[in-house]
């Protein structure tokens, strides 16, 4: 399971060493500092609750339920518990625990653990984020992102899935519907993927204002996207509608190493979509109107 | 192979093979790991930016050198960042490679830095040039001083006057170097600061486990009960801090007794502020309760406590069964209710019998500890260190994973190239006749002693240590040390200016954290390590290919380090060696010669220290380079319950079982590289040793008390004379209520500020502007009834004095109580000292009446250092420990640091920092405390001086322990 630290610390900033993993690891040249910045800080934040939070935003309940896995494997929760790198490093733990493990019951329980990891806090997101980071990052963490979701595929394929859902998917609420009156919270709403199904990042909010030749404001995303919508709802919506459906079609290319996670974000997807052309029937009803 | 096997095989092998070279194939990632410090093998050579030359890239380039903090005890490990260029330190932080501290530090190990760059430092030797205090000195060879010094002590050693020679240390920061270098001499000269610090403490833990410090395993417990303010200050306090806050991650519940609202307390999740010297009550109405409702781990009790001893003593009619001996026990305690600790502590019985129901469901993960706090406060104190370990005695939880262990199982200390043999001589004037239990030297009563015409000293030495400004009654240890009569030559080895070093004849600059060589071990978890701490700037020249052979060549000015000073002051003491003292100084490698620093550790740490020479090899390293590269070692981890242990067959041989169980041997005590100190029980009257104990019908280590099991109730107390206090029990404080008039109230004066540690942080900073001063905790309804509000001044009227100081009012102290922090108040008669943290005074001084009187407080001056120029503060605090008389515990001769105080609100007479002392009172006041002392000549059992088991530091020979009428050989088991 050295591959999972190895992966793991490229996760972190790169620093001297990241070099010679880059070179271990084939990913044709070590990221430089400014793309780690802009990758993970600015595009696609490495973290759990990020993408299985209701919110949409860092920390919350799903960030405190993944504490709570440190806590009943007998650890002390780190500052940042639902961190890619941290999770990584953790599930590389707990694999070597279990090789270790002369005891079969206590292997088995080894095992467990690391199965509850898996399917529990990394593949209920992990595919859907990779899948982003693959198509935006540049090439030496788009060569770790591919090399990071083909070992997680050979993982899940090794460990069966659980009968039920990860509960950060059960539990978490879906998209509410779009009322053209209360537009901010959908949008909101909108920029949690968990319950959009789809990742909008700053990129893609870029795109979009380059593709309807309008003006990028300077901000957080919730508040580009609705400076977007001001200057362009119908244009807006019918580009994230777009988004949307592409994106249903990524989820379901996992539906056969992830079962139900890979149906669930499907799913979520359909809905947005359908919301948003509920949205647009709106949009398109008040103009005339008005 | 599939590709992603491959490719974990190639990460794999890459990283073992970087790994099998001593290196660090990850780097430390912040969050993957604990957090991030430069891998190891760039510590030759590491480059940071220059913060201050932004946004210009400036490079420094480092060598990192690990050391240990030298301010309190806990020697954290310290990575001293040595600029290449320069030569100079210009950072501290924490060493990862320390197992105790992790990486982490308190303000005060980054505070290093201020105190080896600090303007006022002592660089030079010294000697006075007027009378002693005057405050006149030439600077002078450090030749001219060793060979006066040498010269006296060798006087006093041929003229078989070795009393007369006396060291008196602070905090030690090392294992026994110094106390080999005394037993080279022959003399019996240690003295300790220990016993106006943790005296009773220890004692309360001798006396069940022959065992003096607690190690609680505080990252896995379940319940945690610390009686002190140990999260922000107290003993190891960063190392026990960071687990304790684990564990409470981890669940575990913190209870903290402490009278204020310290940074501990506000961490707890049950902070209770019981009067002062009421813990033992609770204490022992959580174990009524515990012992009441069948709570206790019964089957540990009667594996393990020495009841059988107890009933055969205080129930010889009963047969010796266990389940007697529980219905005995359900007695013993019954008048121990909630109600009645309640009414001895001011806390509702309810929340009492709650805290007792939490520490229940502990079972084995029970930590507790007491170091000074209640143990340090009170008569009787080390009852509350010792109804403490009670608990942990009913639980089970001694030696458990989330438990107390025993000090020296998690303590590592290396046999040294020499082993001097115990002193020929007892010495009185340290440990009186008076107190034959004592835990430590009766310090504090040398000024008491000598002016009583007990003895005198011809050479006094002062260790970084400053009893005129710490100990009570500082007054009287002026009088004493400008009595020429009674101290002939008073020599300060310390790094900066204090109190008691205006006293002396000879200043002599000694090293910093950075500047000297010390190895210790500290009980800081369930582990032994040891820690290096070395002259940072002679690593360096080292790894760099110099050769030093002497640190002065490397420090600032002349500054020494003690090892070096005492090995060369013992050569010039037997310059010929006709004493038999050299020998102990002398080189294996080249006979004849000196022995230097290099060989003295590489001895240690090539023949003593288990696993380090493997692991020194496996990195290419000699031992000794190994220690100068990382700083520390582990090594052992996960000790486990040694009392429980088997005795191996090869040391049973000709055994004897004593009707309680207590195993002795004739094979002789296998030769331990590990000599941390403990209880050496006495051989039978055949002279085998003891070596374990039987329990179900195995012979088991057990622990170093005359029984080998935990001692519930002590034979040696009932036998010396303290028959009522056999078992844990409640005394009542010199200050319960009982003993206070209506118009006076409890002081706590045994506080520390976090930021700082006693004398020694004085020239800190970065410390001395985050805190200064010390005003006095009032609660508002106490401060409205004085008619004072925050920042009026008060006089606080002691036994002997009173001190004016000003007034903080707060709800964070108990009603009834008033506490002021030890830390401040330092003062200095001229313009010496350290200017940032010192008032200036007057000393005045009518018959028998001394005072203080304060001239101006601290204040912006130009030196080397321009921060000196910024200092805004003038409060430096008000120095209360001179208007306390001592207080010695009769038992543990620890001094009982509460007092009963009058707070009035100032008269026009006075002013800030004041401080008025009758030292005729204060006399008599150590008379009435020494009344009530039962002194060996009257209750010793077998005409010795103190029982042969008990620790004490640098331990006489056997025979000298006879009491002086006393010719025959003592009658416990002669060897």
């Amino acid at each position: 399971m050295e591959l999972f630290r190895a992966l793991a610390v490229l996760a972190e900033p790169p620093r001297a060493e990241t070099t010679r993993l880059a070179d271990l690891l084939e990913l044709g040249r070590a990221p430089t500092p400014d793309e780690y910045t802009e990758l993970f800080l600015f595009q696609l934040y490495p973290y759990a609750s990020v993408y299985l939070g209701p919110e949409g935003m860092l920390g919350g309940e799903a960030r405190d339920r993944v504490a709570g896995f440190w806590r009943a494997l007998g650890e002390v929760p780190p500052t940042e518990p639902d961190h890619l790198a941290v999770l990584l490093a953790l599930y590389a733990r707990l694999a070597d625990a279990e090789r270790g493990e002369p005891d079969p019951t206590r292997r088995s329980a080894c095992r467990r653990a690391r199965a509850a990891l898996l399917w529990e806090h990394l593949l209920s997101w992990l595919p859907v984020y990779l899948s982003k980071l693959i198509e935006i990052a540049p090439p030496p963490y788009a060569s770790w992102g591919r090399l990071l979701d083909g070992t997680l595929a050979a993982e899940a394929k090794s460990i069966p899935p659980p009968a039920r859902l990860p509960l950060q998917l059960r539990e978490a609420p879906a998209l509410s519907n779009p009322r053209i009156d209360d537009l901010d919270t959908y949008l909101s709403e909108l920029l949690a993927p968990v319950r959009s199904g789809v990742i909008v990042t700053r990129a893609d909010l870029a795109r979009a204002a380059r593709a309807l030749a309008l003006g990028l404001r300077t901000g957080e995303r919730r508040f580009v996207l609705q400076s977007l919508v001001n200057q362009d709802a119908r244009g807006m919506i019918d580009w994230l509608g777009r988004e949307v459906t592409a994106w249903g079609e990524r989820h379901a290319a996992w539906e056969d190493y992830l079962g139900g996670i890979s149906r669930f974000w499907a799913q979520r997807a359909q809905h947005t979509a359908d919301t948003l052309q509920t949205l647009c029937r709106e949009e398109s009803g008040s103009r005339a109107v008005g | 192979m599939s590709k992603l096997h491959e490719l974990n095989e190639r990460v794999l092998a890459a990283r073992e093979e970087v790994e099998r070279r001593g290196e660090t194939f990850y780097p430390g990632p912040s969050r993957i790991h604990l957090a991030s410090f430069p891998p190891k093998e760039r510590w030759d050579d590491w480059i940071e930016l220059d913060s201050r030359a932004w946004p210009q890239r400036v490079e420094h380039r480092y060598m990192l050198v690990p050391t240990t903090c030298f301010n309190c005890e806990s020697a954290c490990g310290l990575l001293a960042y040595v600029d290449r260029e320069s030569g100079q330190v210009r950072k501290f932080e924490g060493n990862p490679e320390h197992p105790g501290s992790r990486g982490r530090n308190c303000a005060k190990g980054p505070a290093t830095l201020n105190q080896i760059t600090d303007p006022d430092r002592i660089l030079y030797p010294l000697k006075r040039a007027g009378k002693r205090g005057e405050g006149r000195w030439v600077q002078v060879s450090w030749n001219e001083a060793l060979e006066d010094i040498a010269g006296r002590i060798r006087k006093a050693i041929q003229e078989d006057r070795h009393n007369e020679v006396m060291y008196h240390v602070g905090r030690s920061g090392e294992d026994g170097y110094t106390e080999r270098i005394l037993a080279a001499w022959g003399v019996d000269g240690h003295n300790s600061h220990t016993n106006v610090c943790s005296s009773s403490a220890r004692a309360g833990y001798q006396w069940w486990m022959g065992l003096y410090r607690p190690s609680p395993v505080f990252a896995n417990e379940r319940v945690i009960v610390l009686v002190s303010a140990h999260l922000e200050t107290g003993h190891y306090f960063n190392p026990h801090a960071q687990r304790v806050v684990e564990a409470k991650k981890n669940g575990a519940k913190l209870i903290v007794f402490d009278t204020r609202l310290s940074n501990t307390a506000t961490h707890a999740d049950h902070w209770l502020a019981s009067y002062p010297g009421s813990e033992a009550a609770i204490f022992l109405a959580v174990a009524n309760h515990l012992i009441r409702h069948n709570l206790y781990n019964r089957e540990f009790v009667r594996r393990w406590w020495n009841w059988e001893e107890y009933l055969e003593a205080d129930h010889p009619d009963l047969d010796r069964t266990f389940e007697n001996f529980e219905r005995v026990l359900k007695e013993i305690y019954r008048e121990y209710t909630f109600e009645f600790a309640a009414r001895e502590s001011g806390i509702d019985a309810d929340v009492l019998r709650q805290i007792a129901d939490i520490v229940a469901t502990a079972g084995t993960r029970l930590a507790t500890h007491n170091w000074r706090s209640a143990g340090a406060g009170n008569r009787g104190g080390w009852q509350v260190a010792r109804t403490l370990f009670l608990l942990n005695a009913l639980m089970g939880a001694i030696a458990t994973e989330g438990g107390t262990y025993p000090s020296a199982w998690n303590k590592f200390v290396p046999k040294p190239i020499y082993t001097p043999p115990h002193p020929k001589v007892w010495n009185d004037l340290t440990w009186p006749i008076e107190y034959p239990l004592a835990m430590n030297e009766l310090s504090f009563l040398l000024p008491h002693f000598l002016k009583t015409g007990r003895g005198r000293l011809d050479v006094y030495f002062t260790r970084v240590y400053n009893p005129v400004w710490t100990n009570p009654d500082g007054f009287s240890w002026i009088d004493m040390l400008t009595d020429e009569t009674l101290v002939g030559l008073h020599v300060a080895l310390t790094p900066t200016w204090n109190e008691t070093a205006y006293f002396a004849d000879y200043v002599l600059p000694m090293g910093l954290g950075s500047e000297r060589h010390d190895l210790h071990s500290y009980e800081t978890h369930n582990a032994q390590w040891i820690a290096f701490r070395q002259p940072v700037l002679r690593a360096m020249r080292e790894r760099l290919g110099e050769r030093v052979t002497d640190t002065r060549e490397v420090n600032p000015g002349e500054v020494w380090e003690e090892n070096e000073f005492w090995i060369d002051l013992t050569w010039r003491i037997d310059p010929d060696g006709s004493l038999g003292i050299r020998k102990f100084v002398e080189s294996k490698e080249r006979p004849g010669e000196k022995l230097g620093i290099d060989e003295y550790y590489a001895y240690a740490f090539e023949h003593s220290v288990p696993g380090l020479p493997e692991r020194a090899a496996a990195e290419g390293l000699t031992p000794l380079e190994y220690m100068r590269r990382y700083g520390a070692f582990e090594v052992q981890a996960g000790i486990g319950a040694i009392y429980e242990q088997e005795v191996p067959r090869d040391d049973l041989e000709d055994v004897r079982e004593d009707r309680f169980g207590r195993i002795y041997t004739s094979v002789p005590q296998p030769q331990s590289p590990n000599i941390a100190p403990q209880a050496a029980p006495e051989p039978d009257a055949d002279g085998r040793r003891p070596v374990g104990v039987t329990v179900d019908g195995k012979i088991l280590r057990g622990f170093p008390t005359p029984s080998g099991r935990l001692e519930f109730y002590s034979h040696t107390l009932a036998e010396w004379g303290w028959a009522e206090y056999a078992l844990p029990t409640y005394i009542k404080s010199h200050v319960h209520p009982d003993y206070l008039d209506h118009d006076q109230m409890v002081l706590i004066s045994t506080f520390r500020l976090p930021v700082h540690i006693h004398t020694r942080s004085a020239n800190s900073k970065w410390l001395d502007e985050i805190a200064h001063t010390n005003p006095l905790w009032i609660h508002p309804t106490d401060a409205a009834r004085v008619g004072v509000r925050t920042g009026q001044l008060v006089r606080v009227e002691t036994e002997i004095g009173h001190f004016v100081v000003k007034a903080w009012v707060t709800e964070g102290i108990r009603p009834g109580v008033v506490a002021c922090s030890h830390h401040m108040g330092r003062w200095k008669l001229t313009g010496d000292g350290q200017r940032q943290l010192m008032a200036t005074v007057d000393l005045q001084q009518h018959g028998s009446e001394r005072g203080i009187k304060r001239q101006r407080g601290a204040g912006p001056y130009p030196s080397s250092d321009p921060d000196t120029l910024r200092i805004w503060w003038k409060d430096v605090g008000v120095h209360q420990n001179l208007t306390f008389p001592v207080h010695p515990d009769p038992i543990s001769g620890q001094h009982c640091w509460h007092q009963a105080v009058r707070v009035r609100t100032a008269g026009p007479g006075d002013a800030y920092g004041d401080i008025a002392v009758d030292v005729a009172k204060s006399h008599e006041v150590y008379e009435k405390w020494l009344a009530m002392a039962r002194g060996a000549e009257r209750h010793s059992p077998d005409r010795t001086r103190r029982p042969f088991w008990l620790m004490r530091p640098l331990k006489p020979a056997k025979e000298f322990f006879r009491l002086p009428d006393t010719p025959e050989p003592a009658t416990h088991g002669a060897k």
